[in-house]
């Protein structure tokens, strides 16, 4: 895989900028192919998984079934229409629920984003801020105490945890919402961006804004907890290396207050890595999702793509997996983007 | 549960519904916003299932779930009323006369009945509708299978069978045989053949004349119906909106108890045992699926099971009241393949029993003791909240105590299913419901069947009972019928190479305020009948 | 890597030890602890805990310690496999990378964007569909998810050695590639790898316990604790089915992960900072 053509501009940024996205193109590509090629090779058969008895025992259904799907054609000109009609935004029709792929992913995709934007937002907010209070009281019981809240943070599986905090505050004490997005006598607010508390606030429906944030509690605090363990852990260890540096201790030389240490050139310096955690975590996350929604009956993402991958639903796989090799390509782009024009020297490697 | 299994019947007690779900016991523990008193009319109705829905087209749809939706937007031309399956009664039609050659079926219509649009339901809207269901080759289309639908006169319609078809009349309560609007449904892209393309514009609206109309869908969370206004015919649906949410079955059982849903329909035996009766009413019972044990009878696939000793020793090994208790309450045993609550059902007596001694007699005479066949079964299938896994290992330990070596080969439904189809399971445990609640449908089991082929069991293999089954299934006289199904099955239990299990219970739990959620096998519990106390 | 015994001496890494090293002693001596058999469904079913069964019992009236106890010589032995087969290709494929540059570089690096790119679920699955549920095949479709990190952090460390000045005075004293890479490259590269790896320990095993979790891994009835929590979950009032076999895994992990953090604590800061890198895949 080598970079595609590139501009002629002269600017090394640019190019660099030009290589990464063509890259990441390809990236998104292969992961369809990757995902294609897979799906096809399990020994399953799809018009046995989605048809009936009775209706796959008839050679005409089966037929009509394989023609409606386009699974009568060679493997390679299936892939091809795929890749045609996915540049036309258009990744057909799932065999599992009979709608576009398109408009399954539009709902399912905002509902894991949902918890695991709310989560990752959570996460930085404390895992950060219990980072900079370890690195800054090393050695202190603070330290200590975080350390072993973030490695229980990290060594918990997030399934049993799940199951258990069901069971506990939804079941038992009964302070949490049961399953789902909403509540059933609630009604979803108008569609616009399909995150629930957003589209509830855009349209000022408080209670279903509150009723939305409820059910959001449990399966984001559940994910949280992980993420919290790994960005405070990655946040005390950026920022003590940062703390070590030469400009830091001229800085306190100076007889600069502590304070302004910290904020202005400790955690500005350690900002980079630490987003760059945040981007990785974020993506674990996606996948994280999974088993979590699992548990609360969360019809996003995760739900969709064990559903799909169950049935043999080819469209509804392949679309799972571009949508989370485009998330991951964006957020290494990014990331990649960011270090590129912070670190010059990473462009001339 | 999965698309593909699920086509097979919903099994689910008649008997024992009616008798329990009035059980009312202390105050009604409803709260959460959800309306559990409301009357006629008025309130919220939250039904929690674990869905397996592809499409509400009712040409269409053939899960479990899009038949209970079906059941609520639609009518049929024939149902069953309080849920007694022997007998189907008029709904759009009054009544129907067979021909005695059993190929003939005349339906004088209803008058007055009216669509939710409030147009009338003409003989060409039947005909339309059935012609649609034959003619889109879909999943249900094999129901009417060498029907023509002709119109006799604007208020008769006559259904002609190419060869006898006395379970007709039993097929067509199907909610999958639903009249649908034809006029609003082919200004939607409806046609009689493969070209339609209505099932869009009837996955967001209903075109029917049912209790209820669709509100919104969303094939993988909720669907939302509310009251039709339009609505004359005889059910009394008691709530202005039904929410039918996807709920798993361990989450379904909290919903319930906390009043967070009124009705959860997926719940286990065991599940049930804990619930607090105050709080909610359970009805339990043994469903209509047959859980099976399948024994390859072809000797290049399984060199043991194809051997007639080792299939009796292991049928003379498997401990079945064990296995009812893995079941939890109101299961049964099947005293053959075709289950309780349908007719040419054996007697109890006529089940097949443990005999362990004998079972270890068998097993050395068939000189396969040294073999280890696998068993192979959909390990992501939960029936009733039975799960397959578990039935597999309470199989395999039952069978390892009389000296019978298994393997377990699990694999999801999805993948499994090829290899159940293709006949290239050694051991297969399955299940069967009836597609319609007629004797007849069990001919599957037949050598040479649907079911049959699975097992590798040809016509040629067995031309007893192949003899048996082809008579059953062109006799027309009920008790003659009868006894002849249960001579099939009696030939089955001696010799075929299928071992009828279990009949998982079928539990419904609901709110105590909540009356006439009683389940049936086609369209597990029909929401246009529930009402509230 | 000498002064690994001191880290071990603050608390977090002695309770790990402890911890960790009680866990290896079930798994080791295994039937012999057992109160009864794994296998055994000779007792009530759905019991809760008692004084004959500690944990209660399953769906099939099985005794939950005892499966727990036997659950160990299943899931701490494959995350062994897991992170030792990950180092071997994941190494070598960095290795390479690192040393060779050019296009097998960009190869390797871009076949663990691939990786890392590709929603683990559906792989998992396909590959369980594919092959069949069993442990082994979940070690494998845990494989393919995890060599990239160690490709990875193989790849950035030979990078930094591969132009260090010992290394190029070698290559100009005439060191043939393979002999700079064996006495130069290799021995500088395989501790901080293999730290690497015995921080990973935990996160292997939670890696494998959730495919167990969606029914990829184990196969029935074998004893093990992800597909224990699943079957737990179809049993939601039997808290005790799923509550123990989740404390052995949480402790288990958390022992490994105690262990893993004072050893990173003995380690100079570079290195560590590498690791972690690697680590927040």
């Amino acid at each position: 895989m080598s970079a595609p053509s590139e501009p002629s501009s002269g600017n090394p940024l640019l190019r660099y900028i030009a290589r990464r996205v063509g890259v990441s193109v390809l990236l998104v590509v292969g992961v369809t192919l990757v995902t294609f090629v897979l799906t096809n090779l399990v020994p399953g058969d799809t018009v046995a998984a989605n048809l009936g008895q009775q209706a796959a025992a008839d050679p005409t259904i089966v037929a009509a079934y394989r023609s409606h799907y386009g699974l009568d054609r060679p493997l390679p000109e299936q892939y091809g229409t795929y890749l045609v009609n996915l540049l036309h935004g258009d990744l057909g029709e799932s065999q599992q629920t009979h709608r576009s792929v398109v408009a399954d992913l539009s709902a399912a995709v905002p509902a894991t984003l949902e918890i695991a934007i709310g989560a990752i937002v959570l996460s930085i907010l404390i895992g950060v801020g219990l980072g900079v209070v370890a690195a800054v009281r090393r050695g202190h019981l603070a330290d200590s105490a975080l350390r072993l809240v973030s490695l229980v943070g990290i060594s918990v599986p997030t399934f049993w945890l799940a199951m258990v905090a069901f069971y506990v505050f939804s079941y038992k004490l009964d302070v949490a919402p049961g399953s789902g997005r909403l509540s059933p006598a609630t009604t979803a607010p108008p569609d616009v961006t399909g995150l629930y508390t957003v589209d509830a606030l855009l349209s000022g429906q408080w209670e279903t804004f509150g009723d939305a944030v409820a059910h959001l509690m449990l399966p984001t605090l559940v994910l949280t907890l992980y993420t919290v363990g790994l960005l405070t852990r990655f946040t005390r260890s950026a920022v003590l290396e940062v703390l070590d540096q030469d400009f830091v201790r001229s800085a306190r030389a100076k007889g600069l207050p502590g304070r302004t240490v910290l904020l202005r050139y400790v955690l500005r310096a350690a900002l980079v890595p630490i987003l760059t955690v945040v981007g990785l975590a974020f993506g674990a996350l996606l996948s994280g999702t999974v088993l979590v929604e699992q548990i609360f009956s969360w019809p996003g993402m995760g739900s969709y793509a064990y559903q799909a991958a169950s049935h043999l639903d080819l469209p509804g796989v392949m679309g799972v997996g571009l949508v989370v090799g485009v998330i991951y390509v964006v957020i290494n782009l990014v990331v990649d983007l960011l270090y590129g024009v912070i670190d010059p020297r990473v462009r001339v490697s | 549960m999965t698309g593909p299994t699920s086509i097979r019947g919903r099994g689910r007690t008649v008997a024992l519904a009616a008798a329990a779900t009035l059980v009312a016991v202390g105050v009604a523990a409803c709260g959460s916003g959800s309306s559990g008193g409301g009357g006629a009319g008025g309130g919220t109705l939250v039904v929690d299932s674990s869905f397996d829905l592809k499409t509400i087209d009712p040409g269409r749809e053939y899960e479990l779930t899009g038949q209970m939706l079906t059941k609520g937007m639609y009518e049929t031309l024939l149902t069953f009323a309080n849920n007694d399956l022997t007998k189907p009664v008029g709904d759009l039609a009054t009544g129907y006369t067979l021909s005695p050659d059993a190929k003939t079926l005349t339906l004088p219509l209803a008058q007055g009945r009216v669509f939710s649009d409030g147009s009338p339901i003409t003989a060409d809207d039947v005909v339309f509708s059935l012609q649609r269901l034959i003619g889109m080759k879909g999943n249900p289309s094999f129901l009417l299978d060498g029907v023509t639908v002709a119109k006799k006169d604007a208020s008769t319609v006559v259904l002609t069978s190419a060869k006898p078809n006395p379970a007709l009349p039993f097929i067509l309560p199907n909610p999958a045989l639903s009249v649908v609007n034809s006029k609003v449904v082919t200004a939607n892209g409806g046609t009689t053949d493969d070209k339609d393309g209505a099932e869009k514009y009837l996955n967001g609206a209903s075109a029917g004349s049912g209790p209820y109309v669709l509100k919104s869908l969303d094939v993988a969370s909720q669907a939302v119906l509310t009251t039709n206004p339009k609505y004359n015919g005889p059910d009394k649906p008691g709530y202005g909106t039904v929410v039918i949410r996807n709920v798993k079955a361990a989450t379904q059982v909290l919903n319930v108890q906390k009043g967070d849903s009124q009705v959860a329909l997926d719940l286990s035996g065991d599940q049930v045992k804990g619930l607090d009766t105050g709080k909610v009413t359970v009805t339990s019972g043994p469903s209509a699926y047959t859980i099976f044990l399948l024994l390859n009878q072809g000797t290049a696939v399984s060199p043991a099971t194809s051997n007639p000793q080792y299939v009796s020793a292991v049928k003379k090994a498997i401990d079945y009241s064990g296995l009812l208790g893995v079941a939890g309450t109101g299961a049964v045993q099947p005293a053959g393949i075709i289950p309780s609550l349908i007719a040419g059902t054996l007697p109890a007596a006529d089940a097949p029993k443990q005999d362990v001694a004998g079972a270890k007699t068998a097993l050395a005479a068939s000189g396969m003791s040294a073999q280890k066949p696998k068993l192979a079964y959909p390990s992501d299938l939960t029936l009733n909240g039975l799960s397959f896994q578990t039935l597999a290992e309470k199989l395999q330990s039952q069978l390892a105590a009389a000296g019978i070596a298994i393997d377990l080969a699990p694999a999801p439904v999805a993948t499994e299913l090829d290899n159940y189809r293709n006949g290239k399971e050694q051991m297969g445990l399955w299940y069967w419901g009836p597609d319609f609640p007629d004797p007849s449908n069990y001919l599957a089991f037949a050598p040479g069947g649907l079911i049959g082929k699975r097992a590798n069991w040809p016509a040629t293999a067995s031309p007893d009972i192949d003899k048996v089954a082809t008579t059953a299934g062109s006799t027309a006289d009920t008790a003659q019928r009868d006894a002849l199904y249960q001579q099939f099955q009696q030939g089955l239990n001696a010799s075929g190479p299928f071992i009828p299990l279990v009949q998982p219970p079928s539990n419904i739990v609901t709110a105590t305020t909540v009356t006439g959620a009683t389940y049936n096998p086609i369209w597990t519990v029909d929401v246009g009948t529930i009402g509230a106390k | 890597m000498r002064r690994i015994p001191r880290a071990w001496r603050t608390p977090l890494g002695i309770t790990g030890a402890v911890v960790a090293a009680l866990w290896i002693v079930v798994a080791v001596l295994g039937p012999v602890l057992w109160p009864y058999g794994p296998l055994a469904q000779d007792f009530p079913r759905l019991e809760g805990p008692t004084g004959a069964h500690w944990f209660g019992t399953d769906e099939l009236g099985r005794d939950v310690f005892t499966r727990v106890l036997a659950g160990a010589q299943v899931t701490v032995p494959l995350a062994l496999l897991l992170v030792g087969l990950s180092v071997v290709v994941g190494g070598l494929l960095g290795l390479a990378a690192g040393f060779f540059g050019r296009w097998v570089d960009e190869t390797v690096m871009r076949l663990t964007d691939l990786v890392m790119a590709f929603p683990i679920v559906i792989l998992a699955m396909v590959v369980a569909a594919a092959l069949g549920a069993s442990l082994v095949n979940a070690v494998l479709a845990a494989l393919v998810v995890s060599w990239p990190a160690y490709a990875r952090v193989t790849r950035g460390l030979v990078v930094g050695i591969r132009t260090a000045d010992y290394v190029l005075a070698d290559r100009l004293l005439g060191f043939s590639a393979f002999r700079s890479l064996r006495t130069d490259i290799v021995p500088m590269v395989v501790g901080p790898v293999l730290i690497l790896a015995s921080l990973d320990i935990g996160t292997a095993t939670l890696l494998l316990s959730g495919l167990s979790f969606l029914g990829l891994g184990a196969k029935p009835p074998t004893a093990e604790w992800g597909s224990m929590v699943s079957t737990a979950v179809q049993n939601f009032d039997s808290w005790w089915m799923g509550v123990f076999p989740g404390l052995a895994i949480l402790t288990v992990v958390m022992a490994f992960n105690f262990l893993g953090d004072a050893l990173r604590d003995a380690l100079d800061p570079r290195t560590a900072g590498v690791l972690e890198k690697a680590e927040t895949r």
